[in-house]
């Protein structure tokens, strides 16, 4: 499988993605209404529930697909010299990883 | 009423000025383009194209009151008092409403405008059903006057790299034709950044068509054939 995202199937991740964010982010605030966590312990208990973990961590991956799509098409079109294009997408990928990573860490350490 | 109008005349200003005129209809004068001519009448240094006067050329094609469309089939009674005119966005202007179409037309050239079919030549005219003559409408009516392609923000930044609205309406005239047997490699040449997902279905084409064509589902019915394909 090619790893670039170009063409087709950077639209694709984009469409895919923002259907997955909604529908998770529908499920999240409707839980969050529903049935409020109590405390931290109770909502550390919740997050830590396999389903709901594997969830949120396809939440974030489809979070960080999707950004990465989007920013860069601004850049495509904003960004045109390739000395300040370069960098600029270099950056956007460095912070996308880092987001992930992180909530990586947070989401491996509940248990 | 007012007619403010983009003047430049590169030979002589140094900066395009808007120019105002104060012109009244004549009886009999129904659309803007009759108009624009009488105003010509009072000022022959004002350059336009204009050729069939009855929106079949497209030459005509301009900015009118912040819309593009073919003046010659915009009605005056739908202008307020006050009508401003400029040439078409992002194009090069070469002398008041007249653009630069190089890059449009260039676009349009590279996604093959005719049927590709290197089998051998049919002994009589190459036979299309109806039905199959019914799916090139509302595809083959263009008339390349460039309102939706200019209109396309899309397009005012990647001018060079993304095909715009009117090259891609033809594209899937001869996507969707039957007698063109070439359907993979134009598939295959609109598939990459620029070509045609530059478009961010901002759905000004279908808006501003003079010909009331729908470039964005032109778009999007390509989209759909590539989509299944990878399937």
């Amino acid at each position: 499988m090619r790893l670039v995202l170009t063409g087709l199937r950077a639209w694709l991740v984009q469409r895919v993605s923002a259907v997955y964010l909604l529908a998770f982010i529908l499920f999240f605030i409707g839980r969050l209404l529903v049935a409020p966590p109590q405390d931290f312990v109770s909502w550390r208990a919740w997050v830590a529930q396999p389903a709901v973990a594997v969830a949120m961590l396809a939440a974030f991956a489809a979070l960080l697909f999707h950004a990465w799509v989007g920013l860069r098409d601004v850049m495509l079109d904003y960004v045109k010299p390739i000395a300040l294009r370069a960098p600029a997408l270099a950056l956007v990928a460095g912070a996308l990883i880092g987001i992930g990573l992180w909530m990586l860490r947070l989401l491996s350490a509940l248990e | 009423m007012r007619m403010s109008i983009f003047r430049f005349n590169p030979e002589r200003d140094a900066k395009p000025y808007m120019q105002d005129y104060e012109i009244e209809p004549a009886p009999g004068d129904a659309m803007l383009l009759d108009l624009i001519l009488r105003v010509r009448e009072r000022d022959d240094t004002l350059a336009l194209r204009k050729s069939c006067r009855e929106g079949v050329c497209g030459s005509d094609a301009m900015n009118i009151n912040g819309r593009n469309g073919l003046a010659c089939i915009t009605p005056i009674r739908a202008l307020g008092k006050r009508v401003v005119l400029r040439p078409l966005p992002s194009f090069p202007v070469i002398r008041d409403l007249i653009v630069d179409m190089t890059e449009f037309f260039k676009q349009y050239r590279s996604i093959k405008p005719y049927v590709v079919d290197d089998g051998p030549m049919p002994e009589k005219e190459r036979v299309q059903s109806p039905a199959q003559r019914e799916r090139l409408d509302g595809l083959y009516e263009c008339i390349l006057c460039a309102c939706c392609t200019s209109q396309c923000p899309s397009y005012w930044w990647n001018p060079d790299k993304f095909v715009g609205p009117a090259g891609l309406l033809q594209a899937y005239r001869f996507i969707a034709d039957s007698r063109d047997r070439d359907m993979q490699a134009r598939l295959d040449d609109l598939n990459d950044v620029y070509r045609l997902f530059r478009c961010r279905t901002i759905m000004n084409c279908t808006e501003v068509c003079p010909k009331s064509l729908a470039p964005s589902r032109a778009i999007e019915k390509i989209r759909l054939l590539l989509a299944g394909r990878s399937l």
